[in-house]
């Protein structure tokens, strides 16, 4: 190979990586990053096992569809953030793991396993009203002590922002995420005591623990 | 030389910087109640973000608080996020009271009604509604080309602000009055060369005659409510 060829050889390699470090700068990468409040709710007396399995936690969505610009939205780490700031205020008690068996040796009154099953969004030249929102359906299956499964449950959150003059497409989409992560939260917070199977257990364990202080005042009297 | 450079510099300012479109700001006000604020009162304004189509902007709102606040120094006025994220998960979106008697059930939670006693919230003022773009037209093309790059043509738009303050007062649980403000303005783009904008302030102009109206609402309250020094 002469010195001319070689010199060819190596301005096509260093041309086509400076193609490529240009097409992959048009594809906007967003990785969810956001602060979520502790919900002001009454906290149950109860220990909760919540299992988040490696793909939930590193759950990114990739935008395939042709007609679409290119998005690559990590959502794993704040969907995370949130259960596990909600779970604290809810329960007195919260063990993490990656997996539901062997979780630990001591007794838990339920376990619960949060799954993202559908991520959706739009960009404002795709919406009437010029916003970039944000739709995510979960799949929350809570498990009693005994790891049978109590309740299958899907809760969808919402979140919309309009598009703002100096704010680039990865910062308001972050803000719709968070929103719609906000939203799941306060679904969770505020209407886990109303599944008819958790609302069932609930009341069961409330009288147990009713009976239980009753008969230990009964005691003590004695 | 350098005269004139400078000449040239403040012209162009002027020109960027200077020319503004204009705006028709309507205003209307309607009181059920009498209202009452006492010294250590403090308001919340809060955006409504329940419509499909669209979402009172969280600027608007910041705006709003922040002139209210400066325009009337003894107001206390908090702001949006303290106070929703306070009190997550009760003022999101989806969970916000839409009606006055619907706080008689959110306060009937100890915890929410100490955390608001806590701020002294005496008024909620909750903002509904929108800016939007309601006509384009013009055209304006650039070209690029070895000596440099020019635009020509001519662009106008029309923006128009359509909000809706409700009211609540916090103590009473009752709708204290509705304070509305609407504003139109047509901005205009000509291009010789560079393009030079002419906005219309339509948003900021509607935050600033809602937030005198507030402020008128509150302050010519207060009088009638200061108890009168009899020493």
């Amino acid at each position: 190979m002469t010195y001319f060829s070689k010199k060819l050889i190596n301005n096509i390699r260093l041309f086509t990586l400076l193609f490529c470090v240009i097409l992959t700068s048009c594809k906007s990468t967003l990785d969810v990053e956001g602060n979520f409040p502790t919900p002001v709710i009454n906290q149950m007396p109860f220990s909760i096992g919540v299992v988040f399995d490696p793909q939930f936690i590193s759950y990114r969505y990739i935008e395939t569809g042709k007609d679409r610009s290119e998005w690559e939205i990590s959502v794993g780490k704040a969907q995370v953030q949130l259960f596990d700031v909600v779970l604290k205020a809810m329960f007195s008690e919260v063990i993490t793991s990656n997996k539901l068996r062997g979780m630990t040796n001591k007794p838990i009154d339920l376990f619960f396993q949060p799954s993202l099953e559908n991520f959706q969004y739009n960009v404002p030249n795709e919406t009437k009203g010029k916003m970039f929102e944000v739709w995510l359906k979960y799949n929350l299956k809570v498990f009693d002590g005994q790891q049978q499964l109590m309740a299958d449950w899907v809760l969808t959150a919402y979140g919309k922002t309009p598009t703002a003059f100096l704010k680039s497409d990865e910062a308001a989409l972050n803000e719709a995420m968070v929103i719609a992560l906000r939203d799941l939260g306060a679904g969770i917070a505020l209407r886990f005591g109303h599944v008819p199977e958790i609302n069932l257990w609930l009341k069961s364990k409330h009288q147990a623990l009713q009976a239980s202080t009753a008969h230990q005042e009964i005691d003590d009297v004695n | 030389m350098s005269e004139y450079k400078s000449y040239q510099l403040v012209l162009f300012s002027v020109i960027c910087f200077g020319l503004f479109g204009c705006t028709t700001v309507t205003i209307d006000q309607g009181q059920h109640q009498e209202v009452t604020m006492h010294q250590g009162d403090s308001i919340v304004v809060m955006g409504r973000r329940a419509g499909s189509d669209y979402e009172t902007e969280p600027e608007l709102i910041s705006c709003i608080g922040e002139v209210l606040a400066k325009t009337n120094e003894s107001l206390n006025v908090i702001p949006e996020n303290d106070f929703v994220d306070r009190l997550y998960p009760w003022f999101e979106a989806r969970t916000a009271p839409t009606h006055v008697r619907d706080l008689n059930r959110l306060l009937s939670y100890d915890k929410i009604s100490a955390l608001i006693e806590d701020y002294k919230v005496q008024y909620i003022v909750w903002v509904d509604g929108n800016t939007e773009k309601t006509r384009s037209a013009g055209s304006i093309s650039c070209g690029l080309s070895a000596t440099g790059a020019a635009c020509f043509g001519f662009g106008t738009w029309d923006t128009k602000s359509e909000y809706e303050a409700t009211i609540w007062d916090y103590n009473s649980r009752q709708l204290v009055g509705k304070v509305s403000s609407t504003a139109d303005g047509t901005s205009y783009m000509p291009a010789i060369v560079i393009p030079i904008p002419i906005i219309a302030p339509v948003q900021a102009d509607a935050c600033k005659a809602m937030a005198a109206q507030l402020g008128h609402f509150f302050g010519s309250e207060r009088k009638s409510a200061e108890v009168p020094n009899t020493n």
